[in-house]
């Protein structure tokens, strides 16, 4: 159809909004728009407060209003008490911009009752670039913000759900942690009231024989004092590095031998066992080395004593090896099978599934201990 | 020959300060005090003249310990040193102390720190090896065992 030789005057459309009305019949744009399911409004920028000049039968039916009623006024009046002012003001930025601009506003109909409003505005300029109007479609998009409000309202509902989940057991852990640090504090305090009572006691005896056992029970203790010491030191409470607690353990012991000939040898390889193990593993090494100390060394013709005691820790291929060695006397002299630390030595090692060994090492003697030691994996322990 | 500590103890376990005091009177100091309560602890400290001070984190009134510290480090005239359980609860900065000693100690642990404590005191810093069990502040560690 050639509508170009109908075509009437370019502001016919607004003389009027009647579909009926002569003027503006005979242009199918303007038709189409008058008809439209689309609620539409074109506004005056040139005319003080920008009204409204044409508004569709759709916008009415949104809106609610007559067409008297709209004509010659400013939009704002679809606003209401809960409109977004954001929203507002991101209109009237573009359109002091002269810019285009799309946004979802709650707007109130007549009857008070409100929608959700996906509005497009976007102005239009004639040949030389001046702005004669401004365009704006309504699309009433209530249900789709229904929607995603109770899509929001879900996602709220489930974080809320898993940030009070999560600070129950957060809550949960710092109860087990302080619990875990209170016990740990306690039994450190009571182990450090065995020693200071063993020692107490030791000064009034005069025996020498209860004195000495009474040093080794001691020493037995502090070596439990130390696993206890350095246990918790790590972040990870199920694991311990045995390697740490060898180096205290021989420093400590050799330092209170007071015997300064006597060197040591320390090959350790950071080696963590679980925590289990911890204390067997301690008490054992501390048999043999006090052992070593108080028989493998002869005083020499001058009163003092020298020789080495060497400790090596390796873990090949599954296994954790331990070997404490001396330089004197040799096992032949040095007999204590039957005493009661051996029996400890051999006992421990029954429950660590050790082999022990002793060995002349000629000079001396070499105790090689190897145990099964799988790689710890993190909550394995029960 | 080094001229022996005045040692106060903070300690709220009577069995541990006793032994503390036997330990530390047979290593050649003197024990100028024995406190139980931060309040306890912080008269003493204005009435003895304590070189160095023993302070348990835990005492009578709650964890009180560095609080003591701090009031000891204000008044410039003795230095501390914590012997706790729980050296987690210790500050970072340590509240001005030297270093603390972990419980438990062995009583050659505490003999080698009393000695090791002695040359940081008297004639700093200490040339004996620093214990096992012993741990300074940074601050300490940068002047007593500064990194090669």
């Amino acid at each position: 159809m050639d509508w170009k030789r109908t075509r009437e005057p370019a502001d016919a459309w607004h003389m009027t909004d009647d579909l009926h009305v002569e003027h503006g019949k005979g242009d199918p744009f303007a038709a189409a728009i008058r008809a439209t399911r689309m609620s539409m409004i074109i506004t005056d920028p040139r005319r003080p407060d920008n009204p409204i000049v044409f508004a569709n039968d759709a916008f009415l039916r949104l809106t609610g209003y007559g067409r008297d009623e709209v004509i010659g006024k400013n939009c704002r009046f679809l606003q209401g008490p809960k409109t977004d002012k954001a929203a507002i003001a991101e209109i009237r930025a573009a359109i002091e911009d002269k810019a285009d601009v799309s946004v979802d506003i709650l707007n109130y109909r007549k009857d008070g009752s409100t929608f959700w409003n996906a509005l497009y505005i976007s102005p239009v300029s004639n040949d030389k670039g001046e702005l004669q109007f401004f365009f704006a479609s309504q699309l009433d998009v209530s249900d789709r913000k229904r929607s995603e409000h109770r899509i929001t309202a879900d996602k709220d509902r489930f974080e809320k759900a898993v940030k009070e989940r999560t600070a129950e057991l957060e809550a949960a852990l710092e109860a087990q942690t302080t619990l875990l640090h209170e016990v740990d504090h306690r039994v450190k305090n009571n182990l450090q009231m065995i020693s200071s009572l063993i020692i107490m006691q030791s000064r009034t005896i005069k025996d020498e024989a209860t004195k000495r056992s009474l040093k080794t029970m001691l020493e037995r203790i502090e070596a439990l004092s130390t696993v206890h010491r350095r246990l918790y030191q790590s972040k990870d409470v199920s694991r311990f590095d045995v390697s740490d607690f060898a180096k205290d353990l021989v420093t400590d012991l050799l330092t209170a031998s007071g015997r300064s000939g006597i060197k040591s040898k320390l090959e350790l390889e950071p080696i963590v066992i679980s925590a289990e193990k911890a204390t067997p593993v301690a008490l054992m090494v501390n048999e043999l080395v006090t052992n070593a100390l108080k028989h493998a060394f002869k005083e020499g013709p001058d009163g003092t004593t020298a020789g080495r005691i060497g400790i090596k820790m390796s873990q090949p291929d599954g296994h954790f090896n331990i070997e404490v060695s001396d330089d004197g006397v040799g096992m032949a002299a040095a007999n204590g099978d039957a005493s009661f630390g051996m029996r400890l030595i051999k006992s421990l090692a029954r429950q660590l599934h050790a082999n022990i060994e002793w060995r002349d090492a000629g000079p001396g003697t070499k105790v090689v201990i190897s145990m099964p030691n799988e790689p710890q994996q993190k909550g394995t322990l029960s | 020959m080094i001229e022996p500590l005045k040692v106060l103890i903070v300690e709220d376990e009577a069995l541990l300060a006793m032994e503390l005091e036997s330990l530390v009177e047979e290593a050649g100091h003197s024990v100028v005090g024995w406190a139980t309560s931060s309040a306890e602890a912080k008269s003493m400290v204005d009435s003895t003249d304590a070189d160095i001070a023993f302070v348990d984190i835990h005492l009578t009134d709650g964890p009180t310990g560095v609080d003591v510290a701090h009031y000891i480090g204000e008044r410039k005239r003795s230095m501390v040193v914590f012997m706790t359980a729980n050296p987690k609860r210790i500050p970072d900065h340590f509240a001005g102390a030297i270093g603390v000693i972990a419980k438990p100690y062995t009583m050659n642990g505490l003999t080698s720190a009393l000695r090791y404590l002695q040359e940081g005191v008297r004639r700093p810093p200490p040339v004996s090896q620093r214990p096992a069990g012993f741990t300074l502040s940074p601050a300490f560690e940068a002047v007593w065992a500064p990194a090669a």
